[in-house]
């Protein structure tokens, strides 16, 4: 029998930060950051969400020479699906804010 | 802190991830180590490092005991259908020697406890720690060494009953009995750690030296004198026999059952030793728990055996002599004043259960695979993708 189970808070809440970022790439430190999960949350998530195809992973390379490439990820479109279907709670909604915040 | 040193121990945590994940998680242990160094706060860095390099490390031991049995589309994908729990069991089982070190750990912790609730010196509980250190140190280190090891198990087994003859006739003596040597302040059995390596490797792999071997193993039994060793030689052998019924083999049966009679007829006066001897009797005595942590502790060694049994139908012999072995150390040390194995205080016996791990298979066979197939197919459902999510 096919079983359910709900996304996680902070599956949902990563998922809302890179539903927010409309399509731009995003970096791990900012989304831990505005997703407020700590890194050791965070990249076995992204890790779990790239492999399932929800999530599109590139390197980029730095726009100034001598530092290092980074990795950057952005929503798929099956994964925009699930951040729609997953919305999140409080948490989601703080971090909009925080992230208005440092615009 | 100097934020130096704070940067170079961030550096050091993304390296150790980079060692620790697997090929196919290699991209994101990079991922890791770049966006440290970009983060300008040097102790932010050290965070991120540090909470990358905890929350990952889980995941890079899930995947490296999932290798076997990974995508074959070599996809990266990690999880092919049901549960990460279920996954990770599943693969566990299917590596007999994993299996057998979980066991292991599992064991010497509940002694550990077993110890520390029954008051036993500190240093008692050093030791026991130091030498399952040591066990699986031994068995990271020859285990990568297994077809040579393999080809050489004759020659192997005669040597390590060379050492239990030279304990019988050279060895320390107590009240009668030749069982120990004295290395760097520390006093071995020889017997409790390669008598089971011996028996588990002969159960895989004969020949006339090994049979030799074991034949001699017999004799230094029976000169030092030792009755629960000589009892798992003569257990595990008829167990071996009935399973495999070749002359070799009945033969070292016939002779380790000699050799079992005559420790029986021998006089064995030694007395008990607290927290080595007549432990699984007493712990209860002690506290419920302690009882419960010897007994727990004391299952656990035979759970490779009964895992083995089921999953690999075609070493069987293996597992069962691994069973009888072990059966036979717990019976020795619940009927009489011997060590108890694991879970009472003694090395020996560690880094010998650590040392018959080698013995065993790397992987289980067969019907592992056949399990797989069919568990891949009967779950690889769309809404188990969301499962795995929801884990996270």
């Amino acid at each position: 029998m096919p079983r359910t189970r709900a996304l996680s808070p902070h599956a949902r809440i990563v998922l809302a930060v890179l539903l927010e970022a409309r399509g731009a790439w995003s970096h791990g430190y900012e989304l831990a950051r505005l997703a407020d999960v700590k890194s050791g949350t965070l990249y076995p998530l992204l890790i779990r969400l790239e492999a399932q195809g929800y999530l599109e992973a590139e390197w980029q390379q730095p726009p100034e020479g001598g530092r290092p490439p980074r990795h950057a990820y952005r929503l798929t479109a099956s994964g925009v699906q699930l951040a729609r279907a997953n919305p999140a709670g409080q948490p989601a909604a703080q971090a909009s804010r925080r992230r208005e915040a440092t615009l | 802190m100097s934020g130096r040193l704070r940067r170079g121990l961030a550096d050091l945590a993304c390296r150790v991830l980079q060692v620790t994940l697997p090929p196919s998680l290699q991209s994101w242990g990079w991922a890791v180590r770049c966006e440290t160094a970009e983060i300008p706060d040097d102790t932010e860095a050290l965070l991120f490092a540090l909470e990358s390099l905890c929350g990952l490390m889980p995941h890079a031991i899930g995947a490296r005991l999932l290798r076997p049995c990974a995508s074959p589309t070599g996809d990266g994908a990690l999880h092919s259908g049901g549960t990460i729990t279920m996954t990770v069991y599943d693969a566990t089982m299917r590596r007999p020697r994993a299996l057998g070190t979980i066991c292991a750990i599992g064991a010497v912790a509940l002694g550990l406890a077993y110890l520390l609730i029954a008051g036993a010196p500190v240093r008692y509980l050093a030791v026991n720690a130091s030498a399952l250190v040591i066990g699986l140190a031994m068995l990271a280190l020859l285990g990568r060494a297994e077809a040579a090891a393999r080809q050489g198990t004759g020659g192997a087994i005669s040597a390590m009953a060379g050492a239990l003859l030279a304990t019988a006739l050279l060895g320390d003596e107590v009240e009668g009995a030749a069982r120990w040597v004295h290395l760097a302040g520390v006093s071995l059995q020889p017997s409790l750690i390669l008598l089971p390596v011996m028996l588990v490797g002969f159960s895989r792999s004969r020949n006339a030296l090994a049979t030799a071997g074991i034949v001699a193993s017999v004799l230094a039994m029976a000169l030092q004198p030792d009755r629960a060793m000589a009892g798992m030689l003569a257990l595990a052998l008829i167990v071996l026999a009935i399973m495999r019924r070749e002359r070799q083999v009945i033969a070292a049966a016939a002779v380790s059952a000699a050799g079992f009679a005559i420790t029986l007829a021998r006089p064995d006066t030694l007395s008990a030793v607290p927290f080595v001897d007549e432990v699984l009797y007493s712990s209860f005595d002690v506290h419920a728990a302690a009882g419960i942590a010897v007994l727990g502790g004391a299952a656990l060694l035979l759970v490779p055996a009964l895992a083995g049994w089921n999953r690999d139908p075609a070493n069987r012999a293996t597992y069962v002599t691994f069973g009888a072995v072990w059966f036979a150390a717990v019976m020795a040390a619940a009927l009489g004043n011997y060590p108890t194995p694991i879970v009472g205080y003694g090395g020996s016996a560690i880094i010998g259960y650590a040392l018959s791990l080698l013995a065993l298979p790397k992987r289980a066979e067969a019907r592992a695979a056949a399990a797989s197939a069919t568990r891949s197919e009967a779950e690889a459902t769309p809404t188990d993708r969301h499962l795995l999510v929801g884990t996270a």
